[in-house]
């Protein structure tokens, strides 16, 4: 793992805060520092959605604000096992919804480089504090490309393995059928190493995989000779930026020229523009029924009411944010009896004939590789989340491998105008060792220098 | 192992939440949505409402989209992966938080219980 002492981390933490905005909470740091273990001494930062015992843990929701956990996630318990140190807690979209960090509590998270832009989200704390070498290590989730995306904006190697790959008992969920842990590194093989500590089943969560975990980071190999590597022709075909488009080409050719196999693919366009209506259907709807628990009672920050129901009242409308709320009515709505086969159901079979598709893409390929995100990350003052509208597919793609479960990484590519931007290389399910080792060969191949201005 | 495995299928597809609107107000007029809001648990302002008058446009344009697919046939994708994972553990105890520690995060907590605004009056 890139050396970085806890001494050093925890200084670079206090220096980047005041212009990143991306620590939400930071961690009380250990008398001793582990000298056994995989990631013995590693400062590691944890997406605030992540479980910490005793240390305050806020989904970067109002209603969470006071929330002191008194256990740990399997996540947490196991890094802490293979020796890691918990330095702080990061920002994130309010419970995991939203693209940009910028519905945050604690207010927007800054691009490290350039602090006007968004660090793309929800998993944006953790992946700028990657980016100002804060940390070598920040765990992230990612429903629908909330690892992948912010990783292309900020220029890391974000991580999303297969759906169940990483226990989830401890997570503040936000889609249950979407949900997956990640992490954050700058390069593949820290990623390698991060997954061995991570991974594996644990009766607590019971979606969680028994397929045994290897030894990712030992057996590596970069080399590239004879890999299949097909590439997602109708999404990177809608690059508009010259320099991601050229850079793209250019990554085709060395591909080539180390000796990779490389095919063009091609989806069905009308399946692609499905994607963005058929995520949000059953992301809204799991995520209104995943947070009913959410109501100050037991647990949050309670609001005073004459009845119990006007304390869950209170205290769930002044806790989440509007556009959080907005999301629970849609989502509900498409719970409804008289909506669930025209609305929810009908999105799970949606999802399930382009979950097809995508894996027919696999049938004579190691890996399918495409654009990360179309674009370099956009100004702050330019973005809104778009609440429920049509989205261009080539924005959300990388919700194909929440779809299927599939894992898949996205890597830096190069720099147009100063600013990051990436590819994204998806395997099948559970073939991580296969996806870390092209990803490898990739990351040589690129040879990204980009450095944050901060 | 396999004896206790579910039918993973059938046993989730019972679990799916069936909500009732019962609603008897005009579709998507200010009154429907606070009604909607409120059964959340939660209210909206005037301009929430407004906003999402507007969602819900979009929210309807894509049952169109939806409609224009053929899933004749198709079974819902509840989860990823069809493999079992979920079985029924072992009736033993494990993980016992003591009650000081179950309580700790509630805001109001009297007699070892959490305590809430008076429900009968």
């Amino acid at each position: 793992m890139d050396k970085t002492t806890i001494e050093q981390s925890a200084k670079r933490l206090s220096e980047v805060q005041p212009s990143l905005n991306a620590v939400v909470t930071f961690a009380e740091l250990p008398d001793e520092i582990s000298t056994q273990g995989k990631l013995a001494g590693i400062p590691v930062v944890l997406k605030d959605n992540i479980i910490t015992n005793g240390l305050r843990t806020t989904a970067s929701s109002g209603i969470l604000d006071n929330y002191i956990p008194v256990y740990d996630s399997i996540v947490a318990k196991r890094l802490k096992e293979a020796g890691a140190v918990i330095m702080a807690k990061a920002s994130m979209d309010e419970l995991g919804m939203g693209g940009t960090n910028r519905n945050a509590f604690t207010g927007p998270v800054h691009n490290p480089y350039d602090l006007d832009r968004i660090s793309g989200g929800s998993s944006g704390g953790s992946a700028v504090l990657v980016a100002s070498k804060a940390v070598p290590l920040a765990i992230g989730t990612d429903t629908g490309d909330s690892i992948r995306k912010p990783a292309a904006f900020c220029g890391v190697v974000g991580f999303k393995p297969t759906y169940g790959r990483i226990p989830r008992y401890g997570i503040i969920p936000y889609a249950s059928s979407l949900d997956t842990v990640g992490t954050f590194t700058r390069s593949v093989k820290d990623a390698a190493l991060a997954l061995e500590v991570l991974a594996g089943r644990d009766d607590h969560d019971m979606t969680s995989s028994y397929e045994e975990v290897g030894e990712y980071s030992e057996l590596l190999n970069d080399d590239l000779k004879g890999k299949k590597i097909g590439i997602l022709r109708t999404v990177s075909d809608e690059i508009k930026n010259p320099d991601i488009k050229a850079a793209f080409d250019q990554l085709v050719d060395d591909l080539k020229n180390a000796g990779a196999i490389v095919s063009d693919l091609e989806m069905d366009r009308k399946l692609l523009e499905l994607i963005a209506p058929v995520y949000k259907t059953i992301a809204n709807a799991e995520a209104t029924a995943n947070h009913s628990n959410l109501d100050g009672i037991r647990f949050g920050v309670r609001k005073p009411g004459e009845s119990v129901e006007d304390v869950m009242t209170a205290s769930r409308t002044e806790g989440f944010s509007s556009y959080v709320r907005a999301r629970f009515v849609i989502g509900s709505y498409s719970l409804f009896e008289e909506n669930q086969d025209r609305l929810f159901r009908k999105a799970q079979k949606i999802r399930r004939l382009i979950s097809e598709a995508y894996a027919r893409l696999f049938e004579d390929q190691d890996v399918v590789l495409t654009i990360a995100a179309p674009d370099v990350a956009p100004k702050i003052e330019e973005t809104s989340e778009v609440r429920f509208g049509i989205d261009r597919f080539e924005e959300e793609h990388m919700q194909l491998a929440n779809f299927t479960g599939y894992p898949s990484i996205v890597l830096p590519l190069g720099l147009s105008d100063g600013l990051p931007f990436g590819v994204e290389l998806t395997a099948r399910p559970f073939e991580e060792q296969k996806l870390l080792d092209t990803a490898a060969g990739v990351e040589k191949v690129i040879d990204f220098q980009g450095e944050p201005t901060l | 192992m396999d004896s206790r495995l579910y039918n993973k299928q059938e046993k989730r597809q019972d679990r799916q939440p069936v909500w009732k609107g019962n609603l008897k107000v005009e579709k998507f007029s200010s009154e429907y949505f606070r009604k909607l809001a409120n059964d959340l648990k939660f209210d909206l302002s005037d301009e929430e409402i407004e906003a999402l008058k507007k969602d819900f446009l979009a929210v309807e344009k894509q049952v169109e989209l939806f409609d224009t697919i053929d899933t004749d046939g198709v079974e819902p994708m509840i989860y990823p992966f069809e493999t079992p994972t979920v079985f029924l553990r072992e009736d033993e105890i494990v993980d016992v938080l003591d009650q000081d520690d179950a309580l700790s995060n509630a805001a109001d907590v009297r007699m070892g219980h959490v305590h809430v605004p008076k429900v009968v009056k």
